[in-house]
């Protein structure tokens, strides 16, 4: 008899209601570690929300988030971070005013505190923090610009700025938010390519978008949202075709 | 190589540079005290002392607003507690200096971390009219609380520092030049390391640094009380060296000269804070007999450096680039849970 | 305690309160509009009572004539601050910018650089002390109204405060400057795309602010009789104070909290000696950005 290990992430009716707005309504899902999975719907879906539910930004009105079987309801947003949930923006929110290393070593400083400031050369700490960001930065291909000030950088590498200002906590989940937002097609292709190198390298992924190609490409499963409901969850061939994913989409104009 | 944090994509300065840079100055503030030593002028060695506090004061309040993006106008009342805390201990207890400074600051670091706990969740102007009303009810209490503090005659006759025979106006100045250095030390320290970034993120995007892992709370709680531990010590040095203290100057009104030696040297950056603090503290000083023009000269200076001189003389961020950066954000984002 | 007195203190505490009211007022309108806060709002108060006070001094002219001038002199103060200190921060088109922290803190260090400059100005030119009126002026002829005594001046106090909150609706609600302002406060972007002259409306809310803010200035000079330069800044406090329980963006929760806030401080001198008066309006100020994030009639749509 083999033990299954938990879901990674885990939803259980999850719900989400401002006022009279049922902006969350019940959504159950799970994610595994490994997968790469795509969270998808049309514009007031309520994908921002739940995004903001599993971050512990928002408190769910019922039901439960847990990731790695502990509940995740009531934490603050720091300390789910902490527990390995690593995000980015979509409206990306890097740190203008400071370089681009010290951008991405935030995503790893944590709890760094006093006594480590104050004798930080002889730190082990600093130095963790010193690699993991030369790391991450060499990673998204950054490496040559880490001097300069974020504020400089263009479109493309503050994206990728932030993903590896993410990377740099070493998370077990990393949720991107709407990552290929302005990008033209080959940017998108080489997107797709970093991301699908990122789940090879065992990190699971949680890609929220509105590019279906994108998600048809590199997501081996789909989850849906309309209306604040779960009306889907499968790979992305099944997901294409399922004649409520299209009916909740006609009409909106969403690619 | 990795970068040494808190370099802001200036590639030209390279660590030994730096630090030599940082030898020569220490050398200079030595030999430029040893002058005025020579020189034999009380006046003079006065107002090197109220400079080098006005230094302490403006480095501790650049880790709070100008790194840590918390725009305090309540500075100096902390000041304030810290002098009066001194006054107090030495001349109702006969605590000898070296234990009125560290009470001072501690003093006024848990004054600080009381009124900022509730304050911490509130976003930058609300703090700031926060730390204005805390500011006021402090002097408010310092001018009324008389049994203690004697209201607005003031604690006078507040001994000077002595120790193993060592006092008077030479060793002011060397006391008051090693704490200031202690304090540049310091505040060199916290901003140019992971924590310093830290704090850097709390100014640029506290909820995103929240999202990033920093527990922004904690960190606003302990920026703010180191800052105001040094004000403390400051202010207790202040008590000690002019042997008398009022609440008048502790006002607002020292708040605003504080902020205003940081916006004109620069937001976020040690050399402005020090530059800043000589030329809000010396020229006045000098054109003493246009005295009364002080506080309308820090008002014309403050107003013309937001306009023109954005980023300060030397700091590291300005309010103009910040506005610009603000632009490109997502106009949604006041709405949003954030 | 003896329940005539504190009638009495809660009528002083109402005018007093109704002067708050008309800053108040302003600060909202301001804020409403620009989503900044106006540091220097104290300092139209000031202005508005020397103005008086010059007008008196030089002209002697009636009543009506003096706080005819103050209301000029007042409106042109709004006009000259928004200038100065406001308009050189909005260099942007978008709302983002236009309401953006960043641009709030710049605003907020400038007005308050202006009001230094003003407040030291005043004081070097009239130096410190308080500027004797003639009595003619002085509105503090008693009248007795069963056991309490009130002034003439709480009665001009009231009369001319419900005469400009009157004056207000009228123009916020009845005028095309009016409505320029209201569709400003309610969303920047959208008045422009409406066609409306953001520029001009933004100087007129701060016009007409001022204009209420010197009004309370003159009045609250004439009541206690006295006019010094440093006269503003509790008041522009208290204003800010009344604004933020309020909900901030609420001219009706500003108005109410205003009156709070005097008879609170009215009262309060029964207890405390005069010094610690000012204590009630700041221990009101945390409080409410402690335990009422959006004020305490304020709706949701604006945290703090």
């Amino acid at each position: 008899m083999t033990a299954t290990p938990p879901p990674l992430l885990s939803l259980r009716q999850i719900t989400r209601r401002f006022g009279g707005l049922t902006a969350v309504d019940s959504v159950s899902a799970e994610i595994d570690r490994g997968e790469l999975v795509g969270l998808i719907g049309p514009n007031g879906a309520g994908k921002t929300t739940l995004f903001n539910l599993i971050s512990g930004v928002t408190p769910p009105s019922s039901g439960e988030v847990a990731f790695e079987g502990r509940t995740l309801t009531g934490l603050r947003p720091f300390e789910v971070a902490r527990l390995g949930v690593a995000r980015t923006f979509q409206n990306l929110r890097i740190f203008p005013n400071m370089t681009v290393f010290d951008n991405v070593s935030v995503g790893a400083i944590r709890d760094c505190g006093l006594s480590d400031a104050l004798f930080e050369r002889s730190s082990a700490r600093g130095r963790d923090i010193s690699d993991v960001s030369t790391e991450m930065l060499a990673k998204v291909g950054l490496a040559d610009l880490a001097d300069e000030l974020a504020a400089n950088l263009s479109y493309g590498k503050r994206k990728m700025l932030e993903i590896a200002r993410a990377l740099a906590g070493r998370p077990k989940l990393l949720i991107l938010d709407e990552p290929a937002a302005g990008l033209n097609d080959t940017e998108t292709i080489a997107l797709a390519q970093f991301i699908e190198n990122l789940r090879a390298e065992g990190l699971t992924v949680l890609l929220v978008e509105h590019d279906m190609g994108l998600v048809m490409r590199v997501c081996s499963r789909v989850i849906v949202l309309a209306f604040g409901r779960k009306i889907a969850d499968a790979d992305p061939a099944t997901v294409r075709q399922d004649p409520a994913v299209l009916d909740a989409y006609l009409g909106t104009g969403d690619a | 190589m990795s970068t040494r944090p808190g370099e802001q994509g200036r590639r030209d300065e390279a660590g030994p540079v730096k630090t030599r840079l940082n030898a020569l100055l220490v050398a200079g503030l030595v030999v430029l005290l040893a002058g005025l030593v020579a020189y034999r002028s009380g006046y003079f060695n006065q107002i090197a002392i109220t400079t080098m506090i006005f230094v302490i004061l403006a480095a501790s309040l650049n880790l709070i607003t100008g790194t840590a993006g918390l725009l305090s106008l309540g500075h100096g009342a902390f000041f304030g507690v810290g002098a009066y805390a001194a006054a107090l201990l030495s001349t109702k207890l006969g605590w000898p200096f070296w234990l009125t400074l560290p009470a001072a600051g501690a003093i006024a670091a848990l004054v600080g971390a009381v009124v900022a706990v509730p304050t911490m969740r509130l976003t930058s102007i609300y703090f700031a009219v926060a730390t204005l009303g805390i500011g006021e009810m402090i002097y408010v209490t310092l001018l009324n609380w008389v049994g203690v503090t004697r209201g607005p005659m003031g604690i006078r006759s507040i001994p000077g520092m002595e120790i193993f025979g060592l006092q008077g106006m030479v060793f002011n100045m060397a006391v008051t030049a090693t704490l200031m250095l202690v304090a540049l030390w310091l505040v060199h320290r916290l901003t140019h390391s992971y924590y310093g970034n830290s704090l850097r993120a709390l100014r640029e995007d506290d909820a995103c640094a929240d999202a990033m892992g920093i527990d922004v709370g904690r960190l606003k709680l302990q920026s703010f009380g180191m800052a105001c531990c040094l004000a403390g010590v400051a202010g207790g040095l202040f008590a000690h060296t002019t042997g008398y203290i009022s609440p008048e100057s502790f006002r607002f009104g020292e708040s605003i000269l504080i902020l205003s030696m940081i916006v004109v040297g620069g937001l976020g950056s040690i050399y402005g804070s020090i530059i800043g603090a000589v030329l809000l503290s010396v020229l006045p000083e000098l054109l003493r007999d246009l005295g009364s023009y002080r506080m309308i000269a820090v008002g014309v200076v403050l107003f013309l450096s937001i306009l023109f001189l954005p980023r300060g003389l030397v700091g590291e961020v300005s309010a103009i680039d910040l506005i610009r950066r603000q632009v490109k954000r997502d106009p949604n984002a006041r709405r949003s849970a954030w | 305690m003896d329940p005539t007195v504190l009638l009495q203190q809660v009528v002083n505490g109402l005018s007093i309160g109704l002067v708050y009211a008309l800053m108040a007022i302003g600060f909202t309108l301001i804020f409403g509009v620009l989503n900044v806060v106006n540091f220097a709002h104290g300092e139209v108060y000031t202005v508005g009572a020397f103005i008086g006070l010059l007008a008196i001094t030089a002209l002697q002219p009636p009543l009506w004539m003096v706080l005819g001038m103050v209301l000029l002199g007042g409106g042109i103060a709004g006009y000259v601050l928004e200038r100065l200190a406001f308009r050189p921060f909005r260099r942007f088109r978008d709302e983002a910018s236009i309401k953006s922290k960043a641009m709030r803190e710049a605003t907020l260090l400038s007005s308050l650089a202006v009001s230094i400059i003003v407040r030291e100005a005043l004081e070097l030119k009239f130096s410190g002390e308080m500027q004797t009126i003639a009595q003619t002026y002085l509105l503090q002829t008693p009248i007795q109204l069963g056991p309490i005594t009130i002034t003439d001046g709480n009665l001009i106090i009231f009369g001319l405060s419900v005469a400009s909150l009157g004056a207000l609706q009228f123009v916020l609600y009845r005028t095309r400057i009016g409505l320029a302002i209201r569709a400003v406060s309610n969303n920047v972007l959208g008045a422009q795309f409406v066609g409306i002259d953001t520029g001009r409306a933004i100087t007129a809310t701060f016009v007409v602010g001022s204009m209420l803010g010197a009004i309370a200035g003159i009045m609250v000079g004439l009541y206690q009789g006295a006019i010094f330069p440093q006269m503003g800044f509790e008041p522009g406090v208290k204003a800010f104070v009344a604004m933020v329980m309020g909900g901030l963006s609420s001219i009706p929760g500003a108005v109410v909290c205003a009156l709070i806030l005097g008879v609170s401080e009215s009262v309060a001198t029964q207890f405390f000696s005069d010094g610690w008066k000012a204590i009630v309006s700041y221990s009101f100020l945390l409080l409410t950005l402690w335990f009422f994030p959006s004020g305490i009639f304020g709706s949701k749509k604006e945290k703090m």
